[in-house]
């Protein structure tokens, strides 16, 4: 029971990167209607600019704000593109074009900076928050979990308080709509891929050195996001933020039991088809009433 | 008339016999339009990149044939790029021997080049002197003998260094299985197991190639593990022992094989305080200056190619290869080569702590030796100035 507490605990690092990820997935689909595969890639980019001028021998903070400068041009770069192109697309289509850019942006990355081979990643904030159950919860983790949990909050006040929320669902909901009213559609839209992108640049930077420091493997961190974007059915906030953390932490436990533990990376997958049943179920008792 | 005939012909007579003589006091390997043609097949893009393998085979066969070539033979050299994709790696097996006439392979470094083609040699009847062995059918293949140690050997060899050297008492091994590995890693830990007559503390073969590693070095820590070895690659040695580090984890020895001894592992661990060793496959390439490694050096930086493990590897292959061919008396061709490569004597070279032999075995692993590097303050010193060998299993 201990172990399992302890391999649980020890989850929470990679819980707190998923919860992350995967809220900052659910405020994209909502606000611009895109399943977007690409949102690691992007802040993996601004990322590696950090690293890069880290390893040049600039000072750490202003090469964070260089980072997340490149992280949200990426962003709006990439937005530009399915807005400019994709906007009247189906759902689908925009999510498989974000596929296509996400294999793009790796490809690029990894020449870019010298394929497998490890980087120098600082730590931005070094040290260890406290110890439970015998694992040491470091600053970085409480971090990320902190800041999902205060994305969360913002985003769900932002959504159902202000103006511009109201302006941005209507935008994700009904664009030719929301243009007709007079709304600024694709310069709203190019502001939230902007803003998601220097939110995940930031995210990324802060979870980079605990990962595996090359660009495929950071950029991949986007299919336990979606997943647990996805135990959010892509609406809810605190869902995805449970289900991030829920991840981590059952993530966490299989490792500690042998015969399930080389069938970890199947967790994400499984969680996506219990959730999807899931959900389909309670359609079934939509139809049926 | 009739003398002179028989004269002119017993002169002509005279000539031929001595150009046959000639021909026999002169022993040594011949060659059609004065070429011998090897190729490689090797992961040039793809996931992998290990073209230096190739290219300091390349670069070890024009020293060659600007000195003359061997007995007047060049080395007509093709790199195949497999792109680590098994169909582009079997056409490129078959147009190097089909269509290139290749008498071998030499120098080859790739990702599945073994696994696709090895059945592919064994019937075209052509061996392979590979650069640098990666899966695990490149050391259980009749017609392919790589000049490195291996992931498995290396294991076995880090293990035995751990409890002989280190003396460690609780050695744990975590292996990260890809394809069809998981037989050869555990093999790895029985040799060493019939070898020290120790038990394995723990063993743990779902190491994840990505996601965090925090649950498995709380793992190994509260199993009590005195020494951890892994066959983490690269980027996961760093995140490993970044991760150590997080957990303020202390008293463990960690093991890594020869994809982790590299600069930007030490740079990128100039931090750390965690004792960290690597296996090497060959003579330390950090160490420029050690004479093993002059002669490498000085062709490397002739040929403008970097100083890295996988060009010792591609240079040993060329250099082992070349000894072989001029051992040769008469035509040098695939069947010769191949009988050559099969009768041929243990060749010692000091880039390697084993003697190469490629021999008519089901299986080859001649490469049982290793040197240690511990990583001391972002850089790696030689922790073993001589060869770790392997003793026999009992």
């Amino acid at each position: 029971m201990n172990a399992l507490l302890t391999s649980a605990v020890a989850g929470l690092t990679a819980g707190g990167t998923y919860a992350l990820l995967g809220v900052c997935a659910v405020f994209t689909y909502r606000l611009v209607a895109v399943v977007n595969f690409t949102g690691a890639a992007i802040g993996t980019a601004g990322t590696f600019v950090l690293i890069a001028l880290y390893e040049a021998g600039f000072p750490i903070w202003p090469s964070v704000l260089a980072g997340i400068a490149v992280g949200t041009v990426v962003g709006v770069a990439i937005g530009y593109i399915m807005t400019r192109w994709f906007g009247e697309a189906s759902a689908s289509t925009k999510a498989a074009v974000t596929v296509a850019l996400l294999v793009g942006i790796i490809a690029i990355g990894l020449r870019l900076t010298g394929g497998q081979h490890p980087h120098n990643m600082p730590e931005l904030f070094p040290g260890s928050a406290f110890r439970m159950a015998g694992v040491e919860v470091t600053i970085a983790s409480v971090l990320t979990i902190g800041l999902a949990a205060l994305f969360t909050v913002l985003a769900d006040l932002f959504l159902n308080n202000t103006k511009v929320g109201l302006n941005l669902r209507a935008l994700a909901d009904r664009p030719m709509a929301a243009e007709l009213l007079g709304i600024r559609v694709q310069l709203l839209s190019l502001l939230v891929w902007g803003m998601t992108g220097a939110f995940t640049t930031f995210a990324l930077m802060i979870i980079a050195p605990q990962r595996s420091p090359n660009f495929m493997t950071l950029s991949l961190l986007v299919v336990p996001a979606l997943a647990a974007a996805l135990v959010g059915l892509f609406r809810s906030f605190w869902r995805t933020l449970a289900g991030g953390i829920g991840l981590g932490l059952v993530e966490g436990m299989a490792s500690s039991v042998d015969s399930i533990s080389q069938y970890r990376s199947a967790i994400p997958f499984l969680v996506v088809l219990a959730v999807l049943l899931w959900s389909q179920r309670e359609a079934r008792w939509d139809e049926a009433r | 008339m009739q003398w002179k005939s028989s004269l002119l012909a017993a002169a002509f007579a005279g000539i031929g016999l001595a150009a046959t003589a000639g021909t026999a006091s002169a022993a040594g390997p011949t060659c059609k339009d004065g070429t011998i043609k090897v190729g490689a097949v090797s992961t040039i893009t793809g996931p992998a990149d290990f073209s230096e393998v190739p290219k300091a085979t390349q670069a070890a066969f024009d020293a060659v044939n600007a000195a003359g070539g061997i007995n007047g033979c060049k080395i007509d050299y093709t790199i195949a790029d497999d792109k680590a994709d098994p169909a582009v790696a079997a056409q490129a097996a078959r147009d190097l021997i089909d269509n290139k006439e290749a008498v071998a392979l030499v120098g080859s470094g790739s990702l599945l080049d073994c696994a696709v083609n090895s059945a592919t040699y064994s019937r075209k009847k052509i061996l392979s002197v590979q650069g640098l062995g990666v899966d695990a059918a490149c050391f259980s293949s009749p017609n392919v003998a790589p000049v490195n140690v291996g992931p498995y050997t290396l294991s076995t060899a880090m293990a035995w260094y751990a409890t002989n050297q280190l003396k460690s008492e609780k050695l744990c091994a975590f292996f990260i299985i890809i394809g069809g590995t998981q037989e050869a890693y555990k093999k790895a830990i029985e040799n060493w197991e019939k070898i020290s007559g120790k038990k394995i503390h723990l063993i743990d073969l779902t190491l994840p190639f990505q996601g965090d590693l925090t649950p498995y070095v709380i793992k190994a820590r509260d199993a009590g593990c005195d020494a951890v070895l892994t066959n983490q690659v690269e980027p996961q040695v760093v995140q490993l022992i970044k991760t150590v580090d997080a957990q303020k984890i202390s008293g463990i020895n960690w093991l890594f094989l020869a994809p982790g001894y590299t600069e930007q592992v030490a740079s990128a661990l100039a931090d750390t305080k965690q004792p960290i060793y690597v296996g090497t496959e060959w003579e330390p390439f950090t160490e420029k200056s050690s004479a093993a490694n002059a002669q490498w050096v000085a062709d490397m930086q002739k040929a403008g190619r970097p100083l890295t493990a996988f060009s010792q590897g591609g240079y040993l292959a060329a250099q082992l290869f070349v000894k072989v061919v001029a051992s040769i008396d008469g035509e040098v061709t695939r069947e010769s080569v191949s009988k050559a490569l099969h009768e041929m004597q243990p060749i010692t070279n000091p880039l390697a702590g084993s003697p190469y032999v490629f021999g008519t075995a089901k299986m080859h692993s001649p490469m049982q030796s290793t040197k240690v590097m511990k990583l001391e303050k972002g850089a790696w010193t030689v922790e073993t100035p001589d060869w770790v060998v392997l003793p026999q299993a009992k």
